[in-house]
């Protein structure tokens, strides 16, 4: 199998058929053997049927079927389990990708790259609501990152297969996936698809995620710069306060000696708040440690290749 | 072990709970479960030392009847109790039923024939026998519930449920969490219906608990909200406080230094100092252990997955119903 295309759909049952067709269509003259794997995030509505009305005529679309709605996260996720792709697909199920930039970003993999990205450049959704904050979102990433991806919003994604299955996914980290495989040294492209405007159903994707985006990205950056070694992280802060609290324990000496009788309440109190604090570092950096050995995820070895 | 059970029953009992009438009970509730024509178990989780218990439950085996009796050295609280009998059960169904009664008895028998197109039913005990203090006191705490899960549901307290086996095949409950089930429950996607019961008469809510009894229930609520809003993003839930902490810390240091150095206010014997350095020192211990937390879900993310595919079709293979993802190999 060369290609597995993981779409994740929640109530999209208009747009089932057409999706199927236009993948369909785009792909077929290409000499890819490719398989669709529709993933039904708890829809509500007749997605589920639709979709496995299309099983029945074509073995190549395969149907996962979700308890509820877990979100995108959880939908892709479980789409990578059963995808047997040597390359992976993602897109949205709403018909705003175009399938016709599948070819060009399998190519770019072929090349050597591991991830390859679309980036909207001419994005067909209303300005106020999603572009502006989408911007706002981008470019704070690629700052506090310093990964410059132009479009972290963009579904059409395609990723060599073993990148997905052995990266972890929780809670929203679809979003911050081309970053994070990013950080721990994957190749990336970036290149420009087609966006269109949406034609069935309503958009289900708000725009209140920016703090929890930021904070998770806070995260995986901390992570993933001392994530194989976290006691020398912690290890780092913990000598910063150290010192500074030596530091105020001098200036209180030296008050002490210049001018005798003045208190040594907050210069001694100060140091030994900043002395704990060290400690407390130290600790963590132990407890993390340990963590990081009994984890089943070791970052080293994300994306080694095979030789 | 018989595989065509259809439901296992498991009665866990501590001694804080009130046992009178272990037979009279056990008679009643087999009554019920005779009628619904179903096959059925019992299995008994008791705590250490009930020695009249097991007396009684010792003659009731000896009349052959079948339960099962697992006695615990030590009581780790209900959910415990309950995953240890699941253990030993085999149904396909799990009823968990209360060492003393809180519905009438009939109620069972109506609850068994409700379970369709569900994964979980629970009694809500209509609060006929309950005095306004009693009934205030229960909607006060599923408000909390409410406020900070989102789920409403109506009456946690009440043990009488039934639900499919794969329901604690996915949920591991442990301590006092007993009540909180149906929410993990229902978060991790199982369909939970409330079915409104008949009270039993004797059975009513004490109208002040002791002030340990509260405090669990906090503890619980907290504990639960922690386990269903945030395990997933621990830094989330940490950070914000940590972030706003170290700045308000930050701020009022910086006000201080520009005192000090433009004002020539001087430092030495100002307690707000302290307060200041207190602050920037416990912001930093909140965004450590969410950094920690963080790290923990981060390395282990590939044992809690917490999802149910319910079925995969299509592709080259047949239909394949309720498929359980297994975890990924680690290829090294």
């Amino acid at each position: 199998m060369d290609i597995s295309i993981v779409i994740p759909v929640y109530n999209e049952e208009a747009s089932v058929e057409p999706l199927y067709r236009q993948i369909v269509d785009a792909l077929s003259p290409l000499d890819f053997k490719y398989e669709i794997i529709l993933v039904d995030d708890g829809s509500s509505d007749n997605t589920f049927n639709n979709a496995s009305e299309i099983t029945r005529k074509d073995n190549r679309l395969k149907v996962v079927k979700l308890k509820r709605n877990y979100g995108q996260t959880i939908g892709l996720h479980s789409g990578f389990q059963v995808a047997d792709g040597r390359i992976v697909v993602t897109m949205d199920g709403d018909l705003q990708n175009d399938p016709l930039d599948i070819e060009t970003m399998v190519r770019k993999i072929d090349d050597g790259f591991d991830i390859v990205l679309g980036w909207r450049h001419n994005r067909k959704d209303s300005l106020i609501s999603r572009k502006i904050p989408s911007k706002i979102a981008n470019w704070l990433i690629s700052r506090v990152t310093g990964i410059p991806v132009k479009d972290n919003g963009c579904a059409i994604r395609a990723y060599r297969g073993e990148v997905v299955k052995k990266f972890p996914m929780y809670s929203e980290m679809h979003r911050l996936m081309p970053v994070i495989t990013a950080l721990s040294g994957a190749r990336f492209a970036q290149i420009k698809v087609m966006h269109h405007p949406r034609q069935f159903g309503k958009s289900k994707y708000g725009l209140s995620r920016i703090y929890k985006v930021l904070i998770d990205m806070v995260a995986l950056k901390i992570i993933f710069s001392f994530f194989h070694l976290p006691l020398y992280g912690f290890g780092i802060f913990a000598i910063f306060f150290g010192v500074l609290s030596l530091g105020v324990f001098a200036v209180g000496i030296v008050n002490l000696i210049l001018s005798p009788g003045q208190s040594l309440v907050t210069t001694m109190g100060s140091s030994i708040l900043l002395a704990s604090l060290s400690m407390f570092l130290v600790f963590m950096g132990l407890i993390s440690e340990m963590v990081y050995k009994t984890g089943d995820i070791k970052i080293e070895k994300l994306l080694k290749r095979k030789k | 072990m018989n595989k065509k059970i259809d439901v296992s029953v498991i009665i866990t009992v501590s001694s804080k709970q009130s046992r009178n009438n272990v037979e009279a009970l056990y008679n009643s509730y087999k009554t019920a479960l005779e009628k619904s024509k179903l096959s059925y178990e019992f299995i008994y989780v008791t705590d250490a030392g009930l020695g009249d218990l097991l007396n009684s439950l010792q003659t009731l085996q000896q009349r052959n009847e079948d339960i099962k009796i697992v006695k615990l050295a030590r009581w780790f609280g209900d959910a415990t109790a309950l995953n240890i009998g699941y253990d030993e059960s085999s149904g396909r169904l799990i009823l968990t039923l209360p060492a003393f009664q809180q519905v009438n008895v009939d109620e069972i028998l109506r609850i068994v024939n409700s379970f369709v197109d569900t994964d979980m039913i629970i009694a809500r005990r209509k609060r006929r026998k309950d005095n306004i203090f009693q009934r205030f006191q229960t909607r006060i705490f599923h408000y909390f519930v409410k406020v900070m899960l989102g789920m409403y549901y109506q009456d946690l307290g009440c043990r009488v449920r039934l639900f499919k086996r794969e329901v604690l095949e996915h949920i591991h409950i442990y301590g006092d969490q007993i009540r909180f089930l149906p929410l993990l429950a229902d978060k991790y996607g199982f369909r939970v219906k409330e079915l409104e019961v008949e009270q039993y008469q004797s059975d009513s809510a004490h109208t002040v608990y002791s002030m340990a009894h509260y405090t669990e229930r906090i503890v619980d609520l907290i504990s639960i909200f922690f386990l269903i809003k945030f395990t997933k993003k621990p830094l989330r839930f940490f950070g914000f406080p940590g972030f706003i902490i170290f700045t308000i810390g930050s701020l009022l240091g910086l006000f201080l230094f520009y005192q000090r150095m433009f004002l020539d206010i001087a430092l030495a014997d100002r307690p707000i100092v302290l307060v200041s350095i207190l602050l920037i020192v416990f912001g930093i211990q909140l965004f450590a252990i969410g950094l920690v937390a963080e790290i923990i879900i981060f390395t282990h993310s590939k044992d809690s997955e917490e999802y149910i595919v319910e079925k995969v079709i299509g592709g080259q293979r047949k239909e394949i119903e309720k498929v359980h993802m297994p975890p990924v190999e680690e290829e090294v």
